[in-house]
C-alpha cells in the first residue's frame, strides 16, 4: 500500500461523492444525502490515511517533512480541508444539503493535483527556506481559512438560488425544485458563521506567514504578491463582516461578496504564481 | 459658532462611517490589485520602453510603479487609522454606558415583548415562586440579580459583558501594528552586506538603491560559508559561521542558517546569499607591437603597474558567469598612467577569443583566486515588538469578538391577580450567536416550567 495509491482512490471517491451528494438535492432524496456523509467521512479517513502514509514515505526517503511542501502536497491538503470542514459543519448544524460544493472542490482540487501533467507529485527533500516549524503552522492555518470560504461560497450560490427562484418571498421556505435546501435565512446565517470561521483562520495563517517571514527573510511584510493577495483577500471579507451590519447589505449583497472574496482567495492560491515576481514561487 | 460646531461633527461622523470603512478597505484592495499587477520599481527608462508615453506619464504621476510607498497609499492607510480612531471615540463611550447602566425594574408584560421570551402561569404565589425561580436560573444559567423583591419579584442575569468590548481590541491591534511599522521605518534600517570567508566588515549597504551605507557599531566576520546539496541537487543548507568583533576582539560567535538569524545589540543578521568573489588573478600580457609577454598577480580592484611599461592596469569587475561564457574579468588598461583608460571584459576559459585585449595588449588569465563569500540581510527594527503585540491582540482580539458573546436573562414573577398563582415572564437576549442563544432559551424557559407547577 503507497500513499499515491490511498490519494488516487481518494480522487475517485470525491467525485462519487459529489454526485451522491447532487443526486440527493436534486431528487429531494434523504437517503441519499445520508450516503453522501457516509462516503464523505469514509474519503477523508482514506484520504487522512494516504497523507500520514506520505509523511511517513519522506521519513523513509531520509528527507523527513510534513507533506505541505508544494503544490502538490498543497492541492491534496486543501482538498483533506474542505472536507473536513464541511463534514464538522454538517454535523453541527445538522443540514446535509449543503455538500456539494465542498465535494465538487475537494475532488477538483485532487483531480488537478493527480492528472495535472506539470504537476510533480514526487516527494521532494526540504529547500532550506521551508525548513521552518512555521510551515505546518503556516500551511494549516491558511487552508482552513481558504477550506471555510470555498464552503462559504458553495452556501452563497445556493442561497442567491434560493432567492431568486422565489423573488417576492424575502424569506422563501423549502417549495418546488431543491426543496430540501434550507430556507433562505438558515442558508444566510450558515454563511456568515461559515466567513466567521475563515476569516479568523486566513487572520492567523497570514501572522503566521509574518512571524516567518521575518525569521526567514527578516521582515514581515515585503509586499511580494502572495502577500499582498492575501492581504486582498482579508480585505474583501473585512469589508463583507462590516457591511454585513449596515442592514442594506444583509442578504444577497453578502453572498455576492463571499463569492468575490472566493476569487481572491483562488487569485492568492493559483493566479499569483502567474505573476513574474515572488517569495512564494516553491508553491508552483 | 454653532455652524463651527455642525462642520466638526459632520466630518467627525463622516471619520466614523461605516461607507468610510467599506471605502478604504474597496480602494485598499483596488491599490493592492494594481501594485501586483503592475511589476514594482520600475526605473523611468524601463517604464519608456514598456508603456506609451501616457500610460508612462500616468503610473509616474500616480507612483504606481512604487505603490505602496506611495504618498496617496500613505493617505489610504491614514484615513483607514483615523475611520478607527473616529469609531472608537464614537462608540466605545456608548458601549460603555450600556454596560454600566443599572438595570431598572421591569413588568412581565414588557419583557414578554422581547425577541426571546417565553411567559407561563404557575400555581405557586409570587413568595414562593421567586425563589424557586432563582435557584433554576442560577443553576442553568449563572448568578442573578434581584432588582425587585416584594409583591414582584425583578431579577437579571448576565454573562460575558467584556465580550462587547472584544471589537475595540481588534481595531486597537491594527492601530498598534502600524504603529510598530512606522517605528520600524523610522528607527531602523534594513540593508545587505557581502562578506568573504575570512574577513570582517562593519559596513552595511542599505535596500533602495542609491549606494547609501551604514557603519554598525560593531565588526562581524565570516570564519567560514557552507553550501551543502541533496542527492538530487537542490540546495539541502546554507550555513555561515560568524563573529563579533568588538574592538578586533571576538565577542560571540555563532552559526546562521536560512531561517536561524542571530542577532546582537539589536541587529539581525539573516542568510540571505551566497557567492563567489575574485581574489587575485594571474594574468599573462602580449604586446600586440612589440610582440613582448609579461606575467603578473593582480588583486582584484586594485591599481598595478604592467612591469616594464608606464601602464597601469586594474581588474575592476567579476562576473561569475558572463553571457553564458564562463567567468569573466572586467579589466581597465590606462596608457601611460590613469588618464588614455579602455576597458573590456576578458573571458577567463576562452584564452584564445579575439576579443580579449585591451589596448594594445593581448590578455590570458592564466589562474583565479576565489573566495566564496555570504551575502547577509542586516535588519535593526525595533517595531517589531510592538508589531508582534498588534499581531497577538489582533488574534485573541477576532476570536473572542467571533465567539464569545454578551447573554442577558430577565426574570419577573408578578401576582396573577384574581385568577390565582402568579405569572412569570422570562426573556433573553444574546449580542452574538443568535440561533446558538435560541436554542439554550428554549431549554432554559423548558428547565423553569419543569421547576415551578403549572
Amino acid at each position: 500500500m503507497t500513499s499515491s495509491f490511498l490519494l488516487s482512490i481518494t480522487t475517485f471517491a470525491y467525485l462519487a461523492c459529489t454526485v451522491v451528494y447532487l443526486s440527493g438535492t436534486v431528487f429531494r432524496a434523504k437517503h441519499l444525502l445520508k450516503l453522501g456523509t457516509i462516503l464523505g467521512v469514509a474519503t477523508l479517513l482514506i484520504q487522512t490515511a494516504g497523507i500520514c502514509l506520505r509523511w511517513v514515505e519522506s521519513y523513509q526517503m531520509g528527507y523527513g517533512h510534513a507533506p505541505l511542501s508544494n503544490l502538490y502536497e498543497s492541492l491534496v491538503f486543501a482538498a483533506w480541508a474542505i472536507m473536513l470542514t464541511y463534514l464538522v459543519f454538517e454535523a453541527r448544524v445538522k443540514q446535509r444539503a449543503l455538500g456539494v460544493f465542498p465535494a465538487l472542490f475537494a475532488f477538483l482540487a485532487m483531480a488537478y493535483a493527480s492528472f495535472s501533467k506539470d504537476m510533480d507529485s514526487r516527494i521532494q527533500p526540504l529547500l532550506p527556506a521551508l525548513k521552518s516549524n512555521w510551515l505546518i503552522a503556516h500551511v494549516i492555518t491558511c487552508f482552513l481559512g481558504y477550506a471555510a470560504f470555498a464552503v462559504s461560497f458553495g452556501i452563497s450560490v445556493l442561497y442567491l438560488y434560493r432567492k431568486r427562484s422565489n423573488p417576492g418571498n424575502p424569506n422563501p421556505g423549502p417549495k418546488g425544485a431543491f426543496a430540501i435546501l434550507p430556507d433562505a435565512l438558515h442558508l444566510e446565517v450558515f454563511n456568515y458563521q461559515m466567513i466567521l470561521f475563515g476569516f479568523l483562520w486566513l487572520s492567523v495563517g497570514i501572522i503566521t506567514g509574518s512571524v516567518w517571514a521575518n525569521s526567514a527573510w527578516g521582515t514581515y511584510w515585503s509586499w511580494d504578491p502572495k502577500e499582498t493577495w492575501s492581504l486582498i483577500t482579508w480585505l474583501i471579507y473585512a469589508a463583507l463582516l462590516h457591511a454585513r451590519t449596515m442592514k442594506g447589505w444583509k442578504g444577497e449583497r453578502v453572498a455576492w461578496l463571499s463569492m468575490l472574496g472566493f476569487g481572491c482567495v483562488l487569485f492568492t492560491y493559483f493566479g499569483v504564481n502567474f505573476l513574474a515576481t515572488g517569495l512564494h514561487r516553491y508553491a508552483r | 459658532m454653532s455652524q463651527d460646531d455642525g462642520f466638526i461633527a459632520k466630518i467627525l461622523s463622516i471619520l466614523a462611517s461605516l461607507k468610510l470603512t467599506l471605502f478604504v478597505f474597496f480602494a485598499l484592495a483596488g491599490a493592492s490589485v494594481i501594485g501586483t499587477l503592475l511589476p514594482q520599481g520600475m526605473g523611468s527608462a524601463e517604464l519608456e520602453s514598456q508603456f506609451s508615453p501616457t500610460m508612462a506619464l500616468i503610473i509616474d504621476r500616480l507612483s504606481l510603479n512604487n505603490l505602496y510607498h506611495s504618498g496617496w497609499f500613505r493617505v489610504l492607510l491614514l484615513l483607514l487609522c483615523m475611520n478607527l480612531l473616529a469609531c472608537t471615540l464614537d462608540r466605545l463611550p456608548k458601549t460603555v454606558r450600556l454596560l454600566k447602566r443599572e438595570d431598572d425594574s421591569f413588568t412581565a408584560e414588557k419583557i414578554a415583548r422581547f425577541s426571546h421570551s417565553r411567559t407561563f402561569v404557575t400555581e405557586m404565589k409570587v413568595d414562593q415562586a421567586a425563589p424557586m425561580l432563582r435557584f433554576a436560573v442560577e443553576e442553568v444559567f449563572g448568578p442573578i440579580r434581584v432588582l425587585k423583591d416584594s409583591d414582584t419579584f425583578c431579577a437579571v442575569s448576565e454573562k460575558g459583558r467584556w465580550s462587547r468590548l472584544m471589537v475595540y481590541g481588534v481595531h486597537l491591534s491594527v492601530l498598534v501594528v502600524l504603529a510598530g511599522a512606522i517605528m520600524g521605518s523610522v528607527f531602523g534600517f534594513k540593508g545587505f552586506m557581502n562578506l568573504p570567508e575570512g574577513e570582517s566588515a562593519d559596513e552595511v549597504i542599505l535596500g533602495g538603491g542609491g549606494g547609501h551605507f551604514i557603519l554598525l557599531p560593531f565588526k562581524i566576520r565570516c570564519d567560514k560559508f557552507d553550501v551543502s546539496f541533496y542527492d538530487t541537487g537542490l540546495p539541502k543548507d546554507y550555513r555561515s559561521d560568524l563573529s563579533i568583533l568588538e574592538d578586533n576582539r571576538e565577542v560571540l560567535k555563532e552559526s546562521i542558517r536560512v531561517n536561524d538569524p542571530l542577532t546582537y545589540k539589536g541587529v539581525t543578521f539573516y542568510q540571505a546569499s551566497y557567492g563567489n568573489m575574485l581574489k587575485t588573478a594571474e594574468l599573462v600580457l602580449t604586446d600586440r607591437e612589440s610582440g613582448k609577454t609579461m606575467s603578473m598577480i593582480v588583486p582584484f580592484q586594485q591599481v598595478r603597474n604592467i612591469p616594464g611599461t608606464d601602464d597601469v592596469l586594474r581588474i575592476s569587475e567579476y562576473q561569475e558567469s558572463f553571457m553564458n561564457f564562463g567567468p569573466a574579468l572586467g579589466i581597465v588598461v590606462g596608457k601611460g598612467g590613469p588618464e588614455n583608460v579602455a576597458g573590456s571584459w576578458i573571458l577567463v576559459n576562452r584564452p584564445d577569443f579575439h576579443g580579449n585585449k585591451v589596448h594594445n595588449y593581448q590578455i590570458r588569465v592564466m589562474g583565479t583566486e576565489r573566495v566564496s563569500y555570504t551575502g547577509l540581510q542586516v535588519k535593526k527594527d525595533p517595531g517589531v515588538v510592538l508589531v508582534w503585540v498588534g499581531f497577538s491582540l489582533m488574534i485573541i482580539g477576532i476570536g473572542l469578538t467571533f465567539y464569545s458573546s454578551h447573554k442577558k436573562i430577565w426574570v419577573c414573577v408578578e401576582s396573577n391577580g384574581e385568577r390565582g398563582g402568579s405569572l412569570v415572564a422570562i426573556a433573553g437576549r444574546a449580542s452574538r450567536d443568535v440561533q446558538g442563544f435560541e436554542e439554550k432559551f428554549a431549554e432554559l424557559s423548558k428547565h423553569l416550567e419543569d421547576r415551578l407547577p403549572t
